[in-house]
């Protein structure tokens, strides 16, 4: 079987030859049918989602979805890609939980629905009661042995948890604070990171994790310390529209604040990235996406007032530089007309009680013809 | 006709301190020289480094590696400074930056003052409430930047609370964009009351001595100069 640190090996090199699921299936399907692995039973609950993820999880290229469901995965439950309906497909969901515990994977897709006790997002249909994503979520995953969250509205509420966030939506780490969730973060999460999330859990367990627990493996870098467009930004050489060559930073790039292996992963079967078309990086890996990361095409988010009014900060930046001008320059004005510079300048720099008097002491006159009409 | 008389220097100088208003005292030893002058070119450096960071300007196109540097270098002397003025202030036992309850007492008046409902200023300290305010605020926000810039040096290797506390990358920055917008906002007033309240005082940041009102019962004859 590979050793973890082949397996990260394959991890950065599939990454540059855009290929990873192609260099670790072969290894990987050998060790399942020598036995050294068993496949791992995995569940996965949709909440409140546009199901972006599972569409990414499709796009791996070769081998096929299909390929991993068969060979490497057991993936028992997943509403994309459930063969049966109804009953009869979360029969299934409640097999597992009951006769796998603490053997399963489960993965959340969609944020955490948390406004009138989640009531606004049902999952499952149970002794004619509805169940509620959170609820369902927080009784599979406290007998999972790993939870895995894909996607920003899983990991940290993303889209769904916008402002005002009218459903009070979450991560899944926050209705879930007893165990450690492996967050997958980004509009949709790529493909390579689930599954080598889901190869890493099989194979070699907990990945090691960052800051905002996700696997140091995919987010250990910014995307602006692994961007092509670089030197650019080091030279000062800036983009003044979308769809230039440059860097893209004073349009509003969120590369500098943004953990993922986009620049070498990229996309669509390592097609092309945001960056590669010349358009900004938006940041949906982060937590606070997409509230802190929008307006996409400016650095910093928009304040919110109360009323609902958006000021964008450099606006608020410059408006409060411009009231103090105003301010400073309104004082001098009302100081100068009172009188007031005058005299603390007089009382506080006059070095001496008694200032010489100057006389003007005329030492010689000059006198010159007048100028006279001649007759 | 242009007469001039040498006097000898002793002489002369006596002349002038009987003649010099009010009197004059070292206001400003030279360690609190040396950190006002020198955090004030660091954070102009700073501020400047860091916008031009945020929002690089069209007409100029400067190596960004070293206007980062530029601006981590004089982070760290600035932050010296700040250990220099805090080392001097606890060996003088010096409060006069830290403002106390009998102080802000006078902060209405003070603000009356400036609003031009009273004629002079409330009785202060060494500076006044609004002073204090402001320089101590400038302690705290400074350190706070400081601190999440160090943050985000580290990227999330060190300081993960700080991450989790503020919230991520974004929020980190944006919280410093907020801070320079303060230091902008508030160093402006800063020079300008200094130039134009008592000019004394701003003399007094260079060469140490502040010429103060006489004090009451004082003999034409006492020696004036401290």
């Amino acid at each position: 079987m590979l050793s973890r640190r082949d397996f990260l090996k394959l991890v950065v090199k599939g990454a540059v030859l855009g290929n990873f699921s192609q260099l670790i299936t072969p290894p990987l399907a050998k060790a399942v049918a020598a036995g050294e692995v068993h496949k791992l039973p995995v569940v996965m609950i949709e909440t409140g989602t546009c199901t972006g993820d599972s569409i990414s999880l499709d796009n791996i290229w070769t081998p096929t979805f299909s390929d991993i469901l068969t060979n490497i995965l057991d993936w028992r439950y997943d509403w994309i890609m459930n063969q049966v309906q109804g009953q009869e497909a979360y029969g299934i969901l409640q097999e597992t939980y009951e006769k796998m515990p603490h053997e399963y994977i489960l993965i959340v897709q969609g944020s955490m629905i948390q406004r009138d006790n989640g009531h606004y997002n049902h999952v499952g249909y149970e002794n004619g009661k509805l169940i509620t994503g959170i609820e369902l979520v927080r009784r599979i995953g406290l007998k999972a042995k790993y939870v895995v969250a894909i996607g920003s509205c899983a990991t940290y509420g993303g889209p769904v948890s916008g402002y005002p966030n009218p459903t009070q939506s979450t991560g899944v780490q926050n209705i879930l604070p007893e165990r450690r969730v492996i967050n997958v973060s980004g509009c949709p999460a790529h493909p390579d990171w689930i599954v080598g999330t889901l190869l890493h859990l099989a194979l070699y367990g907990e990945p090691e994790l960052e800051k905002f627990g996700r696997p140091k493996l995919f987010y250990g870098e910014t995307v602006h310390n692994r961007c092509p467009r670089r030197r650019f930004y080091d030279q000062g050489i800036f983009a003044t529209a979308i769809g230039q060559k440059e860097c893209l930073f004073r349009i509003g790039c969120k590369g500098p604040v943004t953990y993922s292996d986009c620049p070498i992963r990229r996309w669509n079967d390592r097609y092309n990235w945001p960056i590669g078309c010349n358009t900004p990086c938006i940041g949906c890996t982060e937590p606070g996406y997409p509230d802190l990361m929008s307006p996409f095409t400016s650095h910093f988010p928009d304040i919110p007032f109360p009323g609902g009014t958006k000021v964008n900060t450099d606006s608020f930046g410059l408006g409060v530089l411009g009231l103090t001008s105003v301010a400073i320059t309104g004082h001098v004005v009302t100081s100068l007309y009172k009188g007031r510079i005058q005299k603390n300048l007089l009382k506080t720099s006059a070095k001496t009680n008694h200032r010489p008097a100057l006389k003007k002491a005329q030492a010689f006159h000059k006198y010159w013809l007048k100028k006279t009409n001649k007759i | 006709m242009k007469h001039s008389v040498k006097l000898r220097k002793p002489l002369l100088k006596q002349l002038k301190a009987d003649n010099l208003k009010g009197r004059i005292i070292q206001s400003q030893p030279i360690w609190v020289r040396i950190f006002h002058w020198g955090f004030a070119i660091s954070l102009v450096v700073i501020i400047s480094t860091g916008l031009q960071l945020h929002k690089p300007a069209h007409f100029l196109a400067l190596n960004f590696s070293k206007v980062l540097v530029a601006h981590i270098v004089f982070s760290w002397f600035a932050l010296g400074f700040l250990v220099l003025r805090f080392t001097d202030a606890l060996i003088r036992k010096d409060d006069s930056l830290i403002p106390k309850i009998r102080d802000l007492k006078h902060f209405p008046k003070l603000m009356a003052y400036y609003f031009f409902l009273r004629s002079s200023p409330p009785p202060a300290r060494k500076y006044n409430s609004g002073q204090l305010l402001i320089y101590f605020s400038w302690f705290l926000v400074f350190l706070l930047a400081s601190f999440l810039g160090l943050a985000s040096y580290w990227q999330g290797e060190h300081l993960i609370w700080v991450w989790h506390l503020v919230g991520g990358f974004q929020m980190i920055r944006w919280i410093k964009f907020i801070i320079s917008i303060y230091f902008l906002a508030t160093i402006p007033v800063h020079i300008y009351l200094s130039l134009t309240e008592d000019i004394s005082r701003l003399q007094a940041m260079v060469t140490g001595y502040e010429r103060k009102p006489p004090m009451k019962n004082e003999s034409k004859n006492f020696p004036r100069i401290k």
